[in-house]
């Protein structure tokens, strides 16, 4: 059977890749459906939702049509979560992999690097990092992921350390190769598998992040995200909380999602070790 | 006179066990000429693969010297070694865990022919089914994966990737002992005619008397990392001297003492 259709009978993977996929489609057709700016005006405000279908999500304190904001903010929430992971794991992998092939000062030099990183919380990294640089799309990604890189990292480092050994390293280099070639072609892609596997959490937890930061206002000032969403309903979180539990309902769905996507890998991943 | 192909002097590699430190290798010293069979025989742990790591840089010996093609190969580094790795190759025990589990034959082919730019990119396909041919396996093996074919082939291509950067020397580390023994027998023949056709020097490490009478010039037997005796393989095979070369000798029963 292959692998796709094997993930696809794992029932937690279904689920996560329902909700990936909508969450997907939304931030795809965003523009679409909501051509312009979501952030305009686009009726009364405080709009409850379900009263006017031209609105259907209503409007918040200053009348920003609802259901724009949610497909627009989805953008900046994946976009930032898979730019965030992806330069995570591209860091992680590399600083790991070097650490554990060169060895000795190279080595303890990396690792030392990687504890004092992993020693501070990463958030408050990110959040350091955003107020000194100043909020925009790019310096988000590199905030989040500046306190994402030391878990691929040591995966990678603890990975390399028993490839390194194995003769077809020896053979690499009875063939003459450069060590940095066998690092990177002959070790990397089979260090790889366990570092992937850290994905899917790093992209929930940088989601996470984004809206946190959104939310204290450290967001791209120019991009509607659901932390900010959440952060606008607070002031009328008694006459009308709907404009925080929406954002804040699709928040929780998309990170169950990349959850349950990434369960359904390890466990398809899993099955296929336990059958070979 | 012209000196030997390989000389190897005073070899010594010392690993710690515990508080003890033991002698792996233990000052050995030994010379291959040109296109001459020397076999390295001796029970396990009595160093024979440690000798072969040394002799190809891949662990660095404490004290001893290795001359090879009128250089001292100790004193080499970086892109000199990485250069002169062409003359010098290895064919290891399992031809299984010897090639990157990713790799397709084309691939493990092409590396040497790529890393010491023996042929150009668009020349290369046709090296390499010269290669597969000259090991006795037909080309349209090069787009399989490593892992999906025999072991028997396998050990082939290890054989065309040691003779791609055409070596004056080829360390065999057990190399047919994972085989069955009607494999072992061909690929022995192989080797064979390599060396009568290419003039290639072999360091041979088994610990099967049989296969060392069958290929080797002469033998030296190890005994926890010192040379216990060495000389003419066939002489030392029919008459052991030392008492782990009788009990050698005595542990394989069907000795076929007729060179081929
Ligand atoms: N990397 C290492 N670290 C520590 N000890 C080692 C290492 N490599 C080899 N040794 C020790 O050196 C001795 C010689 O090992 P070696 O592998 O050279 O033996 P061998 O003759 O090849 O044995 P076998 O026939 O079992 O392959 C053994 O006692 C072994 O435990
Ligand atoms: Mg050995």
């Amino acid at each position: 059977m292959n692998p796709l259709r094997r993930f696809l009978r794992v029932p937690e993977a279904r689920a996560g890749v329902v909700i990936l996929a909508a969450l997907l489609a939304m931030a795809l057709s965003a523009s679409l459906f909501f051509p312009g700016d979501p952030q305009a005006i686009a009726g009364p405000a405080l709009l409850p939702p379900f009263k006017d279908w031209s609105l259907p999500l209503g409007t918040d304190r200053l009348g920003r049509d609802v259901l724009a904001e949610l497909f627009h903010g989805a953008r900046t929430s994946l976009a930032v979560g898979i730019a965030a992971a992806a330069a995570a794991l591209v860091i992680g992998a590399i600083i790991g992999t070097l650490a554990g092939f060169a060895g000795g000062l190279i080595d303890e030099l990396l690792m030392r690097t990687t504890d004092a990183f992993q020693t501070v919380p990463s958030f408050l990294l990110a959040l350091a990092f955003v107020s000194v640089v100043g909020p925009s799309l790019g310096v988000v990604v590199a905030a989040i992921a500046l306190g994402a890189w030391t878990g691929p990292a040591r995966v990678a480092r603890a990975e390399v350390l028993s490839i390194r050994e194995r003769d077809f390293v020896a053979g690499a280099r009875v063939t003459g190769m450069h060590p940095l070639e066998i690092a990177f072609r002959e070790i990397l892609p089979n260090a790889l598998p366990p570092v992937l596997a850290l994905s899917s959490v790093i992209v929930a937890a940088a989601i996470l992040t984004e809206a946190a930061l959104s939310f204290l206002g450290l967001g791209d000032p120019n991009r509607v995200t659901w932390g900010g969403m959440i952060a606008e309903g607070r002031a009328v979180l008694r006459t009308a909380p709907f404009l925080s539990i929406i954002p804040g309902i699709a928040l929780v769905l998309t990170v169950l999602g990349v959850y349950l996507a990434g369960e359904g890998v390890v466990e398809t991943t899993a099955v296929r070790r336990s059958l070979s | 006179m012209s000196s030997p192909l390989l000389s190897v002097s005073g070899l010594t590699k010392r690993y710690r066990r515990g508080v003890k430190i033991i002698a792996a290798v233990d000052d050995v010293s030994f010379h291959i000429e040109t296109g001459e069979t020397l076999a390295l025989a001796g029970p396990s742990g009595s160093g024979k693969s440690t000798i072969a790591r040394l002799v190809l840089r891949l662990v660095e010996p404490d004290a001893g010297r290795i001359r090879f093609e009128g250089e001292d190969f100790l004193a080499l580094g970086g892109a000199a070694l990485r250069s002169r790795r062409a003359r010098l190759q290895m064919v290891f025990q399992d031809p299984l865990a010897a090639f990157n589990p990713r790799a397709t034959v084309a691939r493990v082919l092409d590396d040497p022919l790529r890393v010491h730019g023996i042929a150009s990119r668009q020349e290369r396909p046709r090296r390499i089914a010269a290669l597969l041919e000259r090991v006795g396996l037909t080309p349209d093996l090069a787009p399989r994966a490593i892992h999906e074919i025999s072991g028997g082939q396998r050990q082939r291509v290890a054989i065309a990737r040691a003779i791609a950067t055409k070596p004056s020397l080829i360390v065999f580390d057990e190399a047919v002992s994972a085989l069955d023994l009607s494999v072992r027998g061909q690929i022995l023949r192989l080797l064979l005619d390599l060396q009568r056709e290419e003039r290639i020097a072999y360091l041979f490490i088994s610990h099967d008397l049989g296969v060392i009478s069958a290929i080797a010039h002469r033998v030296v037997i190890l005994d926890a990392g010192t040379i216990a005796e060495s000389g003419n393989a066939r002489a030392v095979i029919d008459a052991p001297q030392s008492a782990i070369g009788k009990a050698l000798v005595a542990a394989t029963p069907r000795l076929n003492r007729t060179r081929p």
